[in-house]
């Protein structure tokens, strides 16, 4: 099975140029998913964590999205229960010109930025909206229990 | 052809599920909402029309495994129901049923209600006893 030049330059440069606080690994059997964890950035509630990821690049990549869903449970707006992410590069603003590297950098930016207006997760979201600072312990205290 | 692996598989059938598949006669969705690794999943199958199990609502119960969907599901009803491919605990042999036995990863979990359904109105199958409406395993 051979596999786009593209994927193989961007797999490349994300082991060995890694963006900080992001790692992204191919399976050894599947050169289109990957392993990705990401370290909750720096005076978010997520600080002090490290969330499991999986990415797989679908046939059509680039032409569509990469498909990522977080596997660690995690208290946030935009994700919900199952992992699913709403971020608008994941969907109708995605471009060929992004790339896996700019995708994981908008997740890790969701994290610092979340955003209730747009829920996946509504009853998350009622929370921060209602409550930020209740709502930014939940999501502390998940990244205590899940995330380290 | 880039090969889906299993979790995302598994959330684009979801996705699927959740639209509702069809004319509605089959169902199906996560037993439990926030379960992860989607292993465990409810079928639910309208009994066909003109048969014994007209107007009749089957439930099952469909494991996917890690190997998932190199290798298919385990499926049980929990309605009782009197086929050739249900054992006496409810539970589906693989061998006699051909969506089973014959695996491909093209196969879902849509194509095996799907599948079962029109087993339950095939000829041999249409007219079988059935134990009372309603009795689960």
């Amino acid at each position: 099975m051979s596999l786009p030049k593209r994927i193989i330059k961007e797999t490349e440069r994300l082991v060995n140029d890694p963006a900080p606080g992001i790692s992204a690994v191919p399976h050894d059997d599947n050169l289109r998913y990957f392993d990705v964890a990401i370290t909750g950035p720096e005076g978010s509630p997520f600080e002090g964590g490290i969330f499991k990821l999986e990415l797989f690049l679908p046939e059509e990549y680039p032409m569509s999205p990469p498909k990522v869903r977080f596997l660690t449970k995690i208290y946030h707006p935009n994700i919900d229960k199952l992992g699913r992410i709403c971020l608008d590069i994941l969907k109708e603003k995605w471009s060929p010109a992004l790339q896996i590297r700019t995708v994981l950098l908008s997740v890790q930016a969701l994290l610092s930025s979340p955003n209730p207006d747009d829920p996946l997760a509504t009853d998350v979201a009622k929370h921060y909206k209602e409550d930020e600072k209740g709502a930014q312990n939940v999501s502390r205290e998940w990244t205590r229990q899940y995330a380290s | 052809m880039a090969r889906v692996p299993r979790n995302f598989r598994l959330l684009e059938e979801l996705e699927k599920g959740e639209k509702g598949i069809g004319d509605g006669s089959c169902s199906y969705g996560l037993e439990d909402s926030d379960d992860i690794l989607m292993s465990h999943w409810n079928g639910t199958i309208i009994g066909p029309g003109h048969t014994v199990h007209e107007n009749r609502i089957y439930s099952l119960k469909i494991y996917c495994g890690d190997s998932y969907p190199d290798r298919p599901p385990t499926i049980a009803f929990l309605s009782r129901v009197n086929l050739p491919f249900v054992q006496v605990d409810g539970k589906v042999d693989p061998n006699k049923l051909s969506v089973l036995a014959n695996w491909s990863r093209n196969s879902s979990i849509e194509t095996i209600l799907v599948e079962i359904r029109r087993e339950m109105a095939s000829f041999n199958n249409r007219k079988l006893p059935q134990p009372p409406e309603g009795s689960v395993y």
